[in-house]
């Protein structure tokens, strides 16, 4: 569980990383830094320790220096952050409906092969591209 | 559909034939010995893994995916994996420790060697030929295809004539479209994709939901992992499986004999299963571990290792990444994943191109809007993040596939599996240490390939293309360590699998592979498996035995 202050930094890192633009909502509006995220990290608990360290970075440095020189210097720290966030971002119903992703969700094996049975034939007629067992 | 109960039964106390590893091959020999009667015992050191426990049908499922299901042991780090040394090597070995062995994770891309790759001295004069031909091996294929219920299309010209695939072909979807517009241009090969998933429902599989999950384990159990597809027929027929068994070395008699195996269970205590027969299954870091942790008196340089070259000779099959970006939606996170297409047009030797040997391409979709970011790693904040993160989202995701390329890589001694001198498992036995370097001609292969990929990918409409020439975590294919051949001087086994130096110790995974073709090589894994226990089963009264336990 992150602390007050702690999720307070997260949400400004959390914003930069991820702003609103091109008709896409902000992390903190997609409800990542207060819903999500504890999601993603009871998901990948593993990332967790990186994660705190890169919000540690953030707290005497502005949002976008502190990640500029979290890349930089600690970079594996910088991709739990990423990671988390981005993951975090996803699991949103909203944004994957924006993005036009379905989700994880059943789409039965359909056949297609009539809409290449032509482009087929023409690969039959190039003919055979292996060599014979040499007897 | 559930698995059978976990409960390790109580086998015989001498079984007939031991089987070390429940993968692909175990799983066959397991299958085919208690058919026929034989009293067998497995240790894998694994576990059961229960189909509800994959998450490609859940919103977490690219998250988890990073770590949970990741394929390369070290990064997974389960209790029933071991380390890996990989500091001396190129690529990271990939593999699944758990009843099913690597099937649970793999792309279930069934490809069928080509007749070359059975004569590669013979055709293009470098490595080896195999003892065996093409022919030989073809009806071992056919039975495995049905075994597994592969969905394919027939007539594929790229291979001799052949018999129909048990299931029809999985769509090709948009990408696969795509992709055959521009080889059509270019009038190149290209074939819809053969894989080990049920097209429709077949046995107890039910049909592919398209998750595009495959790599992290099927949640709908189309797949064919042979846990499901052998393991439960073969504990119907008397088999007996003791998981979390990890095998710390095949004993021997005093005439140097295979005669069982000492293994450490999972609460800690040493154990010993005796056997008249003993066949190693482990995969190809696995199995040469294990022999060379079998040293003895009578086998002071390791089991079965009189020519020195057990651990030697491994191939792992370097593989390029081509992935195109389109401004069509291609919905390219469905699977299967899985090929949706494949093409052999570079497959063969032409030795004007300035190496020797080549490629199978196969058509993959690109997943999740996580896992497309993957692709981003190390760059530029602002390539990545900000802006970007949204731009690069729409232009990329579900428009884009990769053309894959697995390089054939030509047998080397000097890659090889060593025992680490200081590396243990959680048990103190010693852990495997790889060591293994791309050749020039794989180089010159892959950079001629991907040029081409790059070609298919602009005939197809591409708007952007970006290349990986080598993915260092792509050593699915763990081959060639224990090599099979004629002449005890020069491998370890013979073409039945059958050890040159300790006639009752057998070897049926991929370790036994004189060369390691240029695709996919579970299918031939399971059919070379197939022939290899057949011909013991034919032969089981007159069988060498140990004269003492």
């Amino acid at each position: 569980m992150l602390s007050t202050e702690l999720r307070e930094i997260y949400t400004k890192m959390a914003d930069e990383l991820i702003p609103n633009a091109e008709g896409m909502p902000s992390a903190s509006e997609a409800k990542v830094p207060t819903e999500w995220i504890d999601r993603a990290l009871e998901y990948r608990p593993d990332l967790q320790a990186g994660f705190i360290r890169a919000l540690e970075f953030g707290k005497s440095k502005s949002p976008r220096d502190a990640i500029q020189s979290l890349n930089a210097d600690d970079s594996e720290a910088f991709d739990c952050l990423g990671v988390l966030t981005s993951g975090a971002y996803f699991l949103n119903p909203e944004v994957k409906k924006l993005i036009g992703y379905p989700g994880q969700v059943p789409s039965p094996a359909n056949d297609d092969i009539d809409s290449y049975s032509e482009m087929l034939a023409q690969v039959v007629e190039r003919g055979p591209v292996f060599r014979p067992t040499v007897k | 559909m559930s698995n059978p109960v976990s409960v390790n039964t109580p086998g015989p106390d001498i079984a007939d034939v031991l089987v070390i590893g429940a993968g692909a091959s175990g799983s066959v020999a397991v299958s085919e010995l208690a058919k026929a009667g034989i009293k067998v015992v497995c240790l894998e050191q694994g576990q059961w893994t229960p189909p509800s426990e994959f998450a490609g049908d859940k919103p977490e499922w690219e998250l988890v995916k990073q770590k949970r299901w990741h394929p390369n042991p070290n990064v997974r780090n389960h209790p029933s994996d071991y380390p890996i040394d990989t500091t001396e090597s190129d690529v990271n070995p990939l593999m699944y420790n758990a009843v099913g062995g690597s099937t649970i994770l793999y792309a279930a891309h069934w490809f069928r060697f080509m007749p070359s790759d059975f004569q590669v001295k013979t055709m293009d004069g470098v490595a080896d030929d195999w003892p065996f031909t093409y022919e030989d091996l073809l009806p071992f294929y056919e039975e495995m295809d049905n075994a597994m219920g592969v969905s394919g299309l027939s007539d594929d010209p790229a291979y001799p004539e052949g018999g129909a695939f048990p299931l029809p072909p999985l769509p090709i979807g948009k990408p696969g479209i795509k992709a055959a517009e521009g080889m059509d241009k270019l009038g190149w090969h290209w074939w819809p994709g053969t894989n080990s998933i049920a097209s429709k429902a077949i046995g107890h599989r039910p049909q592919c939901q398209r998750y595009g999950a495959c790599l992290t384990g099927c949640p709908a159990g189309a797949k064919a992992s042979t846990d499901i597809t052998h393991w439960p027929t073969a504990i119907e027929n008397g088999a007996h499986l003791i998981t979390g068994a990890r095998v710390r070395k095949v004993t021997v008699d005093k005439n140097g004999l295979a005669n069982g195996a000492d293994y450490v269970d999972r609460d800690g205590n040493e154990r010993h299963q005796k056997a008249k027969v003993v066949i190693l299954a482990a995969n190809g870091v696995g199995t040469p571990r294990i022999l060379l942790l079998s040293k003895s008196e009578q086998h002071p340089n390791g089991l079965s290792n009189s020519s020195d070259l057990v651990g030697r000779r491994l191939m792992m099959h370097p593989y390029a990444a081509v992935v195109g970006t389109y401004d069509d939606n291609l919905e390219s996170w469905l699977g299967p994943a899985g090929e949706l297409a494949h093409s052999m047009q570079f497959y063969e030797t032409d030795k004007s191109r300035g190496f020797v040997r080549g490629a199978k391409w196969n058509v993959m979709p690109s997943g999740g809007p996580l896992g497309m970011r993957s692709g981003y790693g190390g760059r530029p904040v602002d390539e990545s993040f900000g802006v970007n993160f949204h731009k690069n989202l729409k232009k990329v995701f579900g428009r884009s596939f990769e053309w894959g390329i697995i390089a054939e890589d030509l047998p080397d001694e000097d890659n090889r599996v060593v025992l680490d001198p200081k590396l243990t498992d959680s048990d103190g036995i010693p852990a495997p240490k790889l060591i293994y370097k791309s050749s020039e001609n794989t180089t010159k292969l892959i950079d001629f390939h991907v040029d081409r990929a790059v070609e298919a990918h602009e005939a197809s409409g591409a708007t952007s293309i970006s290349i990986t020439k080598l993915m260092r975590d792509c050593g699915w294919h763990l081959l060639g360590t224990t090599k099979m051949g004629n002449d005890p001087k020069d491998s370890v086994v013979n073409q039945w699998g059958q050890s040159h130096d300790v006639p009752n110790l057998f070897i049926i995974d991929g370790s036994v592979f004189p060369t390691s073709s240029g695709g996919n090589p579970t299918s031939t894994i399971m059919a070379n498996a197939l022939r290899s226990v057949r011909h013991l089963v034919e032969n089981f009264k007159t069988q060498v035995t140990p004269s003492e336990f």
